[in-house]
């Protein structure tokens, strides 16, 4: 078929103005969408195409008509996964067109047709359909069979548009229940590498990127588009730890990407090989030693954290590229996610956040943990925060049983009994050490990081026997004390 | 497609003359886009109109409300609400930048909004860039991939030094422009000549010498848009010849 018009990317992105514009299909005042299905491949008939309502040739000029554009698809390999992937398609096919206008998505689209096209010879919507039918055969060798139906009658518009919407919202679900385990393949970004050179983004569909702005989705669509780009596939390989969500792909990618800065990444992990930050991340979260528990805090928030730290210094402590135990970058959207932190028990271990950031993400904390995380208006002081996790009984206090498997991963906070006078020594630490040989690790270890301070009181207590060390400007890095009673 | 973004001290008649050059540039059936690319826009009451978008506002709604787009995408979506944005005046297209984007990363929306633009503007056959004043605005995105670089002064110390500052600054981040051109205005008969030797000095590529003009200066006051000035006076034929010069 020869076209009246030019087919080329070189026009895409080109407005087409009111003053220069045949008719408007869809856009702010009518309805319209599009819609690819897949079929099985004996349904179609290939390059088929129906028109319900007036053609092109009908239509007033200036006017604004509703538009639906449905494409049905089959092939070996298409499956219904595909679907979105090739509809998104549809937008960057007719843009080739010249003199025709679209924008947005899905139920949003906006047509635009030019005078100009129409003067050259434009004056059928199958022009249109059978140039985009072929366009999508040819970059998108995978679909076999193409036919298309496209509505320009108002009320059958409406009509499918319903039947649409249903298909949208299912797949905006099964978008919602895609999970780390069902793709074979994450993505990296490396955008901020220009800043953060150490710097790796692993985006997986439990876990958008710290940034907020990438989802696996994106990254998918990115890296079709432009396999060049910031956003590469990265085959995710062995499974190494499913609870931490670590996989050898991303461990050798981290370690080629970092130029061996780090070769281990765990995805859902607070502790354990986290992941790495740019500083771009929207929420930061921070472990409190004293409670055994993580708080987090968002961009916005300038007052200072339970800890005694704003956003900003924990930011420029944790931003550049490291990973830094006791530290965690996030993106907000990972707060939805049914992984969050899951190897250090997710929202059980949450203590404290911001007040406008809990009621951002509100719906997303479970039930039975919304009330039992302070807020500023609980707590702006670690005694303030303790009091609270008391009063509510959190999982921290009594210990932590880990969703996911049903481990207890924390003690919990053992009983504080008469607590020994420290004399207060200028810039003295005093850390106090107790026969009681069942000290948790989970609770030691992050302590003990260098430049980490020691927290005194919150170590577990003891029935007898006292020590006192006193430490005066020291750094401690200890990786295990064994404490014994001298045999008699 | 030829570019060209007017930069200059604060006051020196940027705003001015980049409503002029649209008012010139239109008028020769060219696709002419405007940008305003100052956050504290002034642009199109120069040009007389009135948009009710920024580009600043989609940005930041961006940022909002991307956690719930699920499988929509983005790139498209910001294109769509680009369009959104363009005011559509009689002979040009008017994109206003609004203010820069607040704390937080903005990495991934600005690579894409810069795709976005990039494919969008291509399609114009002259673009004008009022800037902010000052040099904050050459580490963003807008001023990079201009043509020209109009460098607007007054008859003062200190519009030469900013004029001169813009000049090593193109040099440091070492931008490629087809040609740096710097443009008197407000210039009396006694400032000519000190300009011109200034120019000589500092081998500067003077341009055009725009005279004061009393008239718009009345119609700034009154509030009338400077577009509005008509009838024939010396600033306004040499403001069409530099349009005739850049853009053809
Ligand atoms: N040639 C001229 N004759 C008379 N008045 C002028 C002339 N050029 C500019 N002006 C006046 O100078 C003032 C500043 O002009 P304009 O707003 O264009 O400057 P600007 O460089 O864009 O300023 P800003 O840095 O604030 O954006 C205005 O009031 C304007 O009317
Ligand atoms: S912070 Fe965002 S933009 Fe930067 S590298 Fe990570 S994913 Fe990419
Ligand atoms: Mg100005």
């Amino acid at each position: 078929m020869e076209f009246p018009f030019e087919i080329s990317p070189m026009y895409e992105g080109e407005r087409i103005r009111k003053s220069d514009m045949y008719v408007e299909l869809g856009g702010p005042t009518q309805p319209g969408f599009e819609l690819v299905v897949s079929a099985n491949k004996d349904e179609i008939e290939d390059m088929k195409f129906t028109l319900i309502g007036p053609d092109l040739n009908e239509m007033e000029e200036g006017k604004a008509y509703p538009y639906a554009m449905i494409y049905r698809i089959a092939g070996e390999l298409v499956e219904k996964d595909l679907e979105p992937v090739v509809e998104r398609r549809n937008h960057d096919f007719q843009n080739y067109i010249a003199g025709y206008m679209h924008l947005n998505q899905r139920y949003d689209i906006w047509i635009r047709i030019s005078k100009s096209a129409v003067q050259k010879g434009l004056n059928s919507l199958e022009q249109i359909a059978k140039a985009t039918m072929m366009l999508f055969k040819n970059e998108l060798p995978f679909i076999e069979k193409i036919e298309a139906t496209y509505v320009t009658d108002q009320a059958e518009v409406e009509k499918r548009l319903e039947e649409a919407m249903k298909i949208y919202e299912e797949r905006d679900e099964r978008t919602l229940t895609l999970h780390d385990e069902d793709v074979d393949d994450f993505y990296s970004c490396t955008l901020c590498q220009s800043f953060a050179p150490t710097n790796v983004c692993v985006i997986s569909p439990d876990r958008v990127s710290l940034c907020g702005a990438i989802t696996w989705f994106d990254g998918r669509a990115a890296a079709k588009v432009d396999p060049e780009g910031p956003n590469a596939p990265i085959p995710k390989g062995e499974l190494v730890d499913e609870i931490g969500g670590e996989y050898t792909g991303v461990n050798e990618f981290a370690k080629e990407r970092s130029g061996g800065e780090y070769d281990r990444i765990k995805l859902h992990s607070f502790f354990e090989f986290p992941h790495t930050s740019c500083g771009c991340f929207e929420v930061i979260g921070f472990y409190m030693p004293e409670v055994d528990g993580i708080g987090w805090v968002h961009r916005g928030y300038d007052a200072p954290a339970p800890n005694g730290l704003t956003f900003s210094t924990m930011a420029g402590q944790t931003g550049g590229g490291k990973q830094v135990v006791g530290f965690l970058g996030i993106g907000i959207a990972y707060f939805r996610s049914p992984k969050f932190i899951q190897a250090d028990g997710g929202w059980k271990r949450t203590v404290w956040m911001p007040k406008s950031l809990k009621e951002r993400i509100q719906e997303f904390i479970p039930e039975d943990m919304r009330d039992k995380i302070a807020t500023e208006e609980d707590a702006s002081n670690l005694d303030e925060l303790k009091e609270f996790l008391k009063k509510v009984n959190h999982p921290v206090v009594t210990g932590i049983i880990r969703d996911v498997d049903g481990i207890k991963i924390t003690d919990g906070w053992i009983e504080e009994e008469e607590v020994t006078e420290v004399t207060p020594e200028e810039e003295a630490q005093a850390l106090q050490i107790r026969e009681q040989p069942q000290i948790p690790s989970m609770q030691i270890q992050p302590m003990y990081q260098p430049g980490y301070q020691p927290a005194p009181q919150m170590l577990p207590a003891p029935s007898s026997g006292v020590i006192k060390l006193v430490l005066k400007n020291a750094k401690i890095n200890i990786e295990k004390i064994i404490v014994s009673k001298e045999k008699d | 497609m030829v570019s060209v973004a007017v930069t200059g001290k604060g006051g020196t008649g940027k705003t001015i003359l980049s409503a002029l050059l649209v008012k010139f540039a239109s008028k020769t059936g060219k696709r002419v886009l405007a940008v305003d690319a100052d956050p504290d826009s002034n642009l199109p009451e120069a040009l007389g109109v009135e948009p009710e978008k920024t580009l600043g506002e989609v940005r930041e709604l961006f940022q909002m409300s991307r956690d719930d787009m699920v499988s929509h995408d983005k790139e498209v979506w910001l294109e769509g609400k680009l369009m959104e944005v363009i005011y559509e005046a009689d002979s040009y297209d008017l994109l206003v930048m609004g203010r820069p984007e607040g704390a937080g990363c903005y990495c991934y929306t600005n690579n894409l909004l810069k795709s976005i633009l990039r494919k969008f503007m291509s399609h114009y056959d002259a673009i004008i860039i009022d800037t902010e004043a000052g040099l904050e605005h050459f580490s963003r995105q807008t001023i990079k991939d201009v043509d020209y670089l109009l460098v607007v002064t007054d008859a003062s110390m200190k519009g030469f030094r900013t004029a001169e500052r813009i000049r090593d600054l193109v040099k440091e981040l070492n931008l490629d422009f087809r040609g740096i051109f710097l443009v008197a205005n407000k210039i009396n008969d006694m400032a000519k000549k000190v300009i011109e030797d200034y120019a000589n000095e500092h081998k500067f590529d003077l341009i055009a010498i725009l005279p004061f003009d009393e008239k718009l200066a009345e119609l700034d006051l009154r509030g009338v848009p400077v577009v509005k000035l008509n009838g024939e006076s010396e600033l306004v034929n040499r403001v069409e010849e530099i349009s005739g010069m850049i853009f053809g």
